[in-house]
Formats: structure tokens, sequence, C-alpha cells
């Protein structure tokens, strides 16, 4: 239950804590860092999609000014696999045979003085391959069906009865294509051995999955293994798994015996990182002509890897967004010669929620509702699988309140009806119910001589505030200035933590630090529990509250004293305590455990002579529990809608159909917004802490980006009358 | 089914020994020494020979802007400028925009208004920021949307660094109001 109470500097948008670093170029990311005697290294991409190596000559690499080493699968050593993970199994071992999976695959990793030399020798390895005829679509005859990949088919009600109940019913298919993470920072990793000792600097979003992976992977134990990653360039998903060329880089380092460094190319980036996979689903609703909703079904096809994993459970979403009686969900995957897809900023949910919300505008238009109007009706009050309480939901807040500053009820409801000048005006909706999501976390809490803190734990900040927000949070709860308090992450060194990820870290970690601060406090009642001098002496827990970098009883601020005087007083340096959260469970409370929800509201100009789209204005309404830092999260909240509008509008990654390559591996091919391509919008946070957790906090990092192409596509539809049911929406699509 | 992946421009070849040259570079007002493999670029002199990490490479294909800096006022993507080049000029990077340990105006406005989150496009958006207020080019939003279109941001911050050069702009048109 919520029990942090007070709002003196949780909440403040106060500017990040970091940002002095970030500004002037002095924070240090992964491949920022150098070491004495480092060598550089490059990495040979498999050129085809899916065959055997018949022949891998590496001599005239070998002879290249400055190579110190080429390795390939002939020399490489055996490797384990990585272990099981909280997100599913670990990628395959590199290098351990002759087999092509995909094209891009590591086939050799070169070893040279400079980064120029080996590049330059990279492109000096000779292969020769036996191709084989690769399996590209998921319509191929050929690709591996896995059905119901993680268990979460679901089936509640009698779907054929609802559609019989149906007035109306609505059955389509939609498309979503790969798209490629692309965080800014090319990922990159230095890794340095001392004997069976290991420092790694990783672009990762989780540090300690880096050290248990390579412990496993080379047989060395984990005490020896140090990652590093106290800044990382971005990550939307791709730095959370410990891919190949982290592994081989660890590998070189080894060989070589010097401190090695690989900084990923752009096109590399494509192919060695993960991607959002493709998605074919067909959805069928149906409702009355009341405008209740009677049936949904939602089918969901991904592609995946070989031989990897990939959690993209695209029709999970449609469960819990709508009290319908009638719901059936399915999801497969087809097995294909591609890279391995992996998460990207709201995996699965980016996709369902597109088919999902289009669905829900067509039959809501088929039983002549208004989309807002039909939304409201069909309002889960309650978890519709579980039965039970949201543990919060201000979802309908989130609608109301966006239409109202949207100016929703400007909207005329006739597709086409509304024009400014030459330009086609559209309005759209669309509601997003974000899953909950908590794995266990721990901090560590110590205050000082001088009465500073020093709170951390291995967690990674990959730009969504962790630094900022945790500062704020711990000073919080220790009754001292934001100055006072440093927050320090990043380092596998610290207490553990799971990943970024799953808009799932700061309610694991901030409940982390709540319970460590919370410890820290009764470390200090324990100090002067028989202590004559102190006004402290004997009080309880429940009894004190802290300000001013002082203890002292609620009901009498006089009767207390300060961290310092305390600490002097018994001649001590510091005092510490860890903490730990985990994660709430459903049963225990009543209540069904709520993540964040949204309601996003799109105008959109289009040109109907050039077939230009414009987004002009978003509106997002967002109930995301107690918020740390309004000025973080609202950063949050707009970024993910930037990565909504491209998705929408922009990403695609184009795999050419003959051979696997990525056609379009470079950042002047692969569209992504610019500048000039975003609107200024408006975040509303609605709703308030949410009763599951002490902190109350719900994770914002990907609803920003759910719900913006099923908005964007309502209101195409709203503008031209033209329902587009394939991502992205391009100018071809809507020449009228 | 065979195929045969061949390298034909290359093969047969000795790899060729790639000459070194003795540069100066003039980066933030000092004078630097250096020889450098002539394939080196202006970014990675920057970043491995003098170990001026603010620049960032977010392509190496002059296609994001991460790697933005001054050179004779001007900005360029310093990872398609070869360092040799570069003898001559007048460098100016992240690190030396500030003066006496104050930030330029613009760093402070980038940290006032959020203008960033992983922070990694940061040194070149605001290089870029600083040039497009010098240029003339921040007259109007729609110019400040068109003319920082060069620098990426996968962060999706566009909106903040808008209102961040806004501010700056207003803050020179004060200042030159009062003279």
């Amino acid at each position: 239950m919520t029990t942090l109470e007070t709002g003196r500097t949780v909440g403040a948008g106060i500017d990040r804590v970091d940002a002095p670093l970030k500004v002037t170029g002095s924070a240090h990311y992964p491949n920022d860092f150098s070491l004495p005697g480092m060598v550089h290294a490059a990495l040979v991409g498999s050129t085809v999609a899916a065959g055997r190596i018949r022949g891998i000559d590496v001599s005239r690499a070998e002879a290249a000014p400055g190579v110190l080493a080429v390795i390939t699968h002939l020399t490489a050593p055996a490797l384990e696999r990585g272990p099981m993970t909280l997100l599913g199994g670990s990628p395959p071992a590199p290098m351990q045979d002759d087999r092509i999976l995909h094209y891009g695959q590591h086939i050799a990793i070169v070893v040279a003085e400079s980064a120029e030399q080996a590049r330059h020798a990279a492109r000096l390895v000779h292969v020769e391959y036996e191709a084989a005829k690769a399996v590209l679509d998921v319509d191929d005859p050929r690709a591996e069906i896995v059905e119901n990949p993680w268990g979460l088919d679901t089936q509640r009600g009698d779907i054929a009865a609802g559609f019989a109940q149906a007035d109306v019913v609505v059955e389509d298919t939609y498309t979503t294509p790969d798209n490629t993470n692309n965080p800014l920072g090319l990922m990159a990793t230095l890794a340095s051995w001392h004997g069976d000792a290991l420092t790694v600097h990783d672009s990762t979003q989780w540090p300690h999955n880096v050290r248990t992976s390579l412990a496993t992977i080379f047989k060395v134990p984990e005490s020896g293994i140090r990652v590093l990653a106290p800044f990382v360039g971005g990550g939307f998903g791709a730095g959370l798994r410990v891919w190949s060329h982290v592994i081989l880089t660890v590998m070189a380092a080894r060989q070589v015996k010097r401190p090695v460094k690989l900084v990923l190319s752009r096109p590399e980036m494509f192919t060695s990182v993960g991607h959002r996979p493709n998605s074919v689903q067909q959805i069928k609703v149906g409702a009355t002509r009341d405008g209740d909703l009677v049936a949904i079904e939602h089918h969901g096809m991904s592609s995946v890897a070989m031989e990897d994993d990939d959690y993209e459970p695209v029709s999970f979403g449609s469960v819990v967004a709508y009290a319908c009686p009638n719901v059936l969900t399915r999801d497969r995957q087809a097995r294909l010669n591609i890279p391995c897809p992996g998460s990207m900023r709201a995996p699965a949910e980016g996709q369902g929620n597109f088919a999902l919300e289009s669905a829900i505008d067509d039959v809501a238009r088929a039983v002549g509702m208004d989309p807002l109007e039909f939304r409201l009706r069909n309002y889960a009050d309650e978890h519709p699988l579980l039965g039970l309480p949201w543990s919060s939901k201000a979802l309908r807040e989130c609608y109301l309140e966006g239409a109202e500053r949207f100016g929703w009820s400007r909207r005329t409801p006739e597709p086409g009806s509304m024009r400014d000048g030459r330009w086609l005006i559209g309005y759209g909706l669309a509601g997003v119910s974000y899953p909950f999501y908590q794995v266990p976390c721990q901090a560590r809490a110590s205050v000082r001589r001088d009465g500073s803190a020093y709170v951390r734990s291995a967690a990674t900040d990959i730009g969504t505030g962790t630094y900022t927000v945790m500062t704020q949070l711990a000073a919080e709860l220790l009754g001292l200035e934001v100055e006072q308090v440093r927050f320090d992450l990043g380092d596998s060194d610290m207490p553990y933590a799971p990943q970024a990820g799953g808009s799932g870290l700061t309610g694991a970690l901030s409940n982390a630090v709540h319970t460590a601060c919370r410890r820290l406090v009764q470390e200090f009642l324990d100090v002067v529990a028989d202590d004559a001098a102190s006004p402290l002496r004997g009080a309880m827990l429940d009894d004190v509250t802290v300000t001013d970098g002082r203890v002292h009883r609620i009901e009498d601020a006089a009767q207390g004293e300060s961290y310092a005087d305390i600490l002097a007083r018994h001649g001590l340096e510091e005092l510490s305590a860890d903490g730990r959260s985990t994660p709430p469970q459903s049963e225990d409370l009543g209540m069904a455990l709520a993540g964040a929800f949204g309601a996003k509201f799109v105008e959109v100009r289009i040109d109907p002579a050039l077939g230009l789209l414009r987004v002009a204005r978003v509106v997002s309404a967002i109930d995301g529990g107690r918020i740390l830092n309004e000025k973080t999260a609202a950063s949050q909240i707009i970024g993910g809608t930037v990565g909504g509008i491209s998705q929408a509008m922009f990403e695609e990654t184009a795999t050419d159909r003959g051979t696997g390559r990525i056609a379009n591996a470079t950042f002047g091919d692969y569209l992504m917004p610019v500048n000039a391509d975003v609107p200024d919008m408006e975040v509303l946070f609605v709703g308030g802490p949410d009763r599951a957790t002490a902190v109350g906090t719900k994770g914002v990092g990907e609803i920003g980006l759910v719900g913006l192409a099923a908005a964007i596509g309502n209101a195409v539809h709203h503008a031209t009358g033209r329902r587009i049911r394939s991502l992205p929406i391009t100018i071809d699509q809507l020449m009228l | 089914m065979k195929h045969t992946e061949t390298e034909t421009r290359l093969s047969g070849q000795s790899p060729p020994e790639v000459p070194q040259v003795d540069i100066t570079l003039t980066v933030n007002g000092i004078s630097h020494s250096l020889q450098v493999d002539t394939r080196v670029t202006l970014l990675d002199a920057l970043r491995d020979h003098l170990g001026l990490t603010g620049a960032k490479k977010g392509c190496d294909q002059g296609a994001c802007g991460a790697c933005t800096v001054m050179v004779d006022g001007r900005r360029v993507v310093s990872c398609l400028a070869l360092a040799a080049q570069c003898q001559g000029r007048e460098i100016t990077t992240i690190e030396g925009l500030s003066t006496d340990g104050e930030l330029h105006p613009m760093q402070a406005a980038f940290a006032r208004h959020d203008a960033f989150q992983c922070g990694y496009c940061t040194p070149g958006q605001i290089i870029s920021a600083v040039c497009l207020i010098e240029e003339g080019r921040a007259e109007t939003e729609e110019d400040i949307r068109e003319f920082m279109s060069g620098n990426l941001c996968r962060c999706g911050a566009y909106p903040n660094i808008r209102a961040a050069i806004r501010d700056v702009k207003a803050a020179v048109h004060d200042v030159k109001g009062e003279s």
C-alpha cells in the first residue's frame, strides 16, 4: 500500500542531476572509455542469410598492417550458451560452427592496433559460402510455426456465442513491419582481462545480466567480473541481451591479452542487437447496435529467428483493454532466417494496439457512435480476467481530460468534413492499457558524517531520468536536500537491479530505495536506542520523521537530532542499510496490478492532391501513478510519442526478399522523424499514486509510444474516409 | 547451390601501407601536434587521439549530426571530415563551449528545458543550435525546425530542443534591445 505521503522534493520538475555532464560532453558512454594498451576490433558479417561457410581465408587479413588476431569459427574457443534470464533464453554462443542462420551473422572478428586497421583487415577476410534458400517470409510454407510461444493464449466466455449476439462485426487484417531500435549511441564493448577477472564497459540496459552471462559463457567466477554502464546512448530494448558482439569482444580480449574495444557500425546495428519483428494480425470485433462490445478475437503472427527467442505476444493487450465478455487471443511465431528480434520500446503492445484500436474505431462508426463515447461505454472498471478492482485506473479521466484539452467536441463525425484550405483535417484517438511489470530489485543507502547521503543500485539510466528521480526520492525519504544526495548506478558491483525495460525499473527501484532509506533511519534509531544523551532514545520508526537532515519525533519536532550529530557522538563515519523490493501480488492485495493507462488525441492534416500527411497536434493524457519528476516524466511521454509517430509514419526495416540483406541499414535510408517532422505536444498526467506499492509509481517509459499508430490511423480515416491497415502510413497509401 | 563471395578488386594484391601524416589541430584554442593515419577522421582524431570524447559517433556516415563540431565557425559533421583536412582551422567542440566553468547559455537552456534524455546527441545538438543562432537561422519557428533537422534525436526531445533554442534566441534579442 502506498506509504509515501509527502511531496517536498518528489514530483517537482527539477533539472536532471546529470544535466551538467550531458551538456558539456562530460558524460562518458561506453565507447568514450580508453585503456592503456587498448586495441580495436571489427566484425565480419555473413553476406548470405542461410547455408554454410565452405571456406574462410584469413591469410590476407592476418598479414595486414597492425593486425593482431583474426578469429573465426575454425579458431574460436568453445563457448557455453548464456543462461536463462528474466527475459527468456540468451542468444546462442557465436562462431561455434559453420552454419549461417541470418544475414549479418558475425563470422569473424579482427583485432588490430587501430580501428582503421581492424576495419580494413575485416574487408580482406575471404569467405566462400554454400548458400541455402533462406526462409524470409512468415507465409513461407517451409517456416516452422511456434504455437502459443509464451503460454499466454487466452479465452474467456464463448467467442462464437458472442459473435452470434453481435449486430455489427468488423474483421480485418493488419500488418506492421520490422522496426529497428536504432538508439543513437552505437553499441560498444570494451573488455579487459586480468587473469580470470574481467572488466567490461558495455552499452547495456542491464549490467548484472552481462556479468552473469559472461561468467557462464567463459566459465569464470562471477565475483571477478565487473560491468560498467554509467551512461548509455539510448537503448529502447537493444541493450537488454548479451548479444554476439559483446561475447566476441570479450573472447578476443582474452586471446590477444590486451584490452579490446569494439564499436558496432550503424549497418551492424540493424543486424546485431535485435529489432521489433513484423506482425500479421487478424482481428474481429463484434458489438450490439447499442454499442456494447460482445466479442473480440485477435490473432497475432510474428517473426522470430531460427534458434533464438523473443517475447512478443502482440494480441495479449486485447485481453484487458475493454469490458467485453467474450475474448479470444492467439499468438504464433514463424521461424525465419533473420537476425533475432528483441524488445523494442513497447514490444507487442506497440503492434497489437494498432490493430485493436483501429478496429474499435471501425466498430464505433458502424454503430453510429462517437469513438470516445464508445470507449467510455465499454470501459473495464475491473480487471476483465481477474474480476478484481484495479490497484489504480484513471483511464476515464485520461479520456475526459484529454478530450477537453484537445477540443474533441469540435470534431464533426463525417469523414472529410473538416478542412482548412487545401488541408483535410482529421481527429483521431486511441486508448492504452499498458501491462504491469515489476521484478525484484535492491538498493543500498548510506549517510555519512557530513550529513550527506550516497544511494546506489546497479540499474541503468538510458535517458529515462533514473539518476534524477532516485536522487529526489532518497532526498525525500531521508529528509535531505537534493544537493546532499548522490544516487549512483551503472556498475554491477552495486546491489542487484533488473533491466531498464518493460516500464518496470522505476517501480522496482523506487520501492527498493524506499525500503533502504527507511531501514537506514532505523539504523540511526538502533544506534541511539540506549543513548541517554539522545532525544530519540527508545523511539520506534513509526514515531519519527526526517526533516532538514534531522531525525525527530513526529509529535514534537524539537525532540530529535541530526544524522551528523548521532554519527559524531558515536564515533561512526557512516551508517548504511540495504533495501529490496519484491513485486506485489494481485491475490495478496485483492487488487489487479495496474500498469499505466493513457488516451492519445491526434490532429492530422492531409493534402489530398499530394498525399502529404502531417501530424499537427498531439495531446497525451497519462495515468502514470505517482510522478516522481514532472519534467522527466513528460519527456518520457514526449519521446515515446515521437517513437509512436515514427512507427506510424516512418519506420520500416526493408529486408531483400531474395537475399535476406537489410536493404536500408543506414540513417540515410531508414526513415525516422527529424526535428521538422515533430509538432509541439501536450502531456497531461492524471490520477494519483497506485495503491499496490509503497511509492505508488507506474512506469511511463513505453506508454508514450503506444496508441499513436492507431490514433493517427483513426485521424487519417476521419480526414479521408480511408482506413490504412498497414504500417507505416505512407504517401502512396494516401493519394486520393 | 554455391555462392562465392569475392573481393575481386583487392584479391591478389598485398594490403596497401597507409601513409602517416603529421598534423597540427587547433581545438578549443589549444594547438595539438599529432601523427595520424591519413584515413583518420576529424571525429576519430578528437575522440581517440586528443581524448575529447564529447563529440559522438552515431552513424559515421554524416547522417545523424551527433559528431557536429564548429570548424572556422561553421557546423561540420566531423565524421565526414578527415583530420588532415583541418590543419590550420579553428575547431570548437562541446568541451570548449563553456568558459571558466560557466555553462554557455545554450547549454544552460538545454538543461532547463530537458532538451535531451540519453544525452548522446546532445553535444552535436548544442553546437548546431549555437551556430544556428549565429547563422541567423533561428528567426522563425519554421527555420529552427528545418535547420535543426540535421541532428537526429532518437529519444525524441525535439520539442524541448526547440524550446531551449527559442529561449536563448529571445535572450539574445533582449540583450540587443537593451544596448
